[in-house]
């Protein structure tokens, strides 16, 4: 039911490209790859263990958020470049596609046929879709929300 | 021999102590000397710089903040819309207000890495702040590492690592990396000659997902590829910050930027329609 361990990997060559879009400096690159795994690897192990996806994704980016801050600290490097790098492979991209078809097909469909179906599957996906954004953001933002007195990052 | 040891020591001490004397009378009075709208102009320019960087409002109004305070102004204000950014400062009986308009352009993380290099510096030693212009001046023109076909495969590539997240067969990921690069190259195109997101989404995201499309015989999971050949345009870092944004209280620049999003990603969807109708699906 779910995919081999190994392919967790491929988080770290999803995160990379967009850290080149991104211009994020040569040297922070393999930490970008790295927290992009592990942080990939503990939302699959939430699901394993039989959590849902938006606490796993919530799990997964507490923990890039806060050792990206402490990681960007001891180099005096502000934080987020390597936490948005390496959570973009959590980015619901696939709910949104989904959302957005079943939207489509409203457009698509015939002047008598019943849109409720895909009204709620794109319901449900764009809900999934915020939520999931949602988690990711305030696991990022977590060191500077919970600790907003040391005015950095 | 001992003497003249003694002699060239107490020499030494004796410039020491005058050039910290002088360093510690410079940074008083030139603190004092800088003229408010220099300040203004500094800070709103490191500011702007960080907006256009990717930057989430927070951190763009602590950079203005910091870097009028580190050359002497007393009081900062600032205002960060979406597309306009603004500070008032103040020092005992003087006040000047200045706004910049602040296009949202892209990404750019190494530009922000150098600006807090940047901002330390300053406030470490802010008698330079003739250098730090120019410094500033260097940062804002610095080229990007990456140059743009090398760009474009491992976005490419990013794309056919989505589909292997998700669950897709070695065809799959090989198809979705192609579609991607292409939608990609097209999409630099299209930004360089200026045209708004919602047309370069929708063109790009057609570009990719009729190429990936045309290849689906190949593969099992072809549903799978399909939905990652457009990923490369999900706004993820607007989406990002705008959730940062609203849970940080900046709420009407976190709806802007979700707007933002959804603006992009409605563009998204046309191109992916109108490639579907096309292929039949």
């Amino acid at each position: 039911m779910y995919t081999p361990w190994l392919i967790e990997l491929w988080a770290a060559p999803a995160a990379l490209g967009f850290a080149l879009l991104f211009n994020v400096p040569p040297k922070a690159l393999w930490m970008c790859g790295i927290l992009a795994v592990s942080g990939h690897a503990v939302r699959k192990l939430v699901l394993i263990m039989d959590g849902d996806m938006v606490f796993g994704t919530l799990l997964a980016a507490l923990l890039i958020g806060i050792v990206a801050e402490l990681w960007a600290d001891r180099h005096n490097q502000p934080g987020v470049i390597y936490a948005i790098s390496a959570a973009i492979p959590m980015i619901p991209g696939k709910s949104m596609y989904q959302s957005v078809q079943a939207l489509l097909g409203i457009a698509t469909m015939s002047a008598e046929a019943d849109g409720t179906a895909l009204l709620v599957a794109a319901g449900v996906h764009g809900v999934k879709a915020i939520m999931i954004v949602l988690a990711l953001a305030f696991g990022i933002a977590a060191p500077l929300l919970l600790l907003p007195k040391r005015g950095r990052s | 021999m001992k003497r003249q040891q003694t002699l060239d020591r107490f020499a030494l001490d004796l410039i020491i102590a005058k050039t910290f004397q002088y360093n510690y009378f410079m940074i008083n009075t030139m603190k004092a000397i800088y003229a408010l709208t220099d300040i203004l102009t500094l800070a709103l320019k490191a500011g702007l710089l960080a907006h256009k960087s990717g930057a989430g409002t927070h951190r763009t109004s602590l950079i203005i903040q910091r870097t009028a305070k580190a050359l002497g102004a007393v009081q900062v204000e600032v205002v960060i819309s979406s597309t306009n950014i603004g500070a008032t400062i103040e020092r005992e009986h003087e006040r000047e207000t200045g706004f910049r308009k602040a296009p949202h352009m892209g990404v750019n993380f190494s530009l922000l890495t150098s600006l807090d290099d940047w901002l330390l510096a300053l406030e470490k030693n802010p008698i330079n702040a003739k250098d730090a212009q120019l410094a500033l001046d260097k940062i804002a023109q610095a080229k990007v590492h990456y140059p743009r076909s090398v760009v474009t495969l491992f976005v490419g590539l990013s794309c056919g690592a989505f589909a292997a997240l998700f669950g897709g067969d070695p065809a799959a990921i090989l198809m979705t990396t192609l579609g991607a690069s292409l939608g990609m190259a097209v999409r630099f195109q299209l930004v360089l000659h200026h045209f708004k997101p919602f047309v370069f989404a929708s063109v790009a995201s057609f570009v990719a997902l009729f190429c990936t499309g045309l290849l689906r015989d190949f593969t099992s999971t072809p549903d799978t590829a399909m939905a990652a050949s457009v990923l490369f345009l999900i706004p993820g870092v607007p989406l990002i910050n705008g959730a940062a944004d609203l849970l940080n209280a900046n709420y009407l620049n976190g709806i802007v930027r979700f707007t933002m999003s959804a603006v992009i990603i409605l563009g998204i969807a046309i191109g992916i329609s109108l490639a579907l109708r096309i292929l039949g699906i």
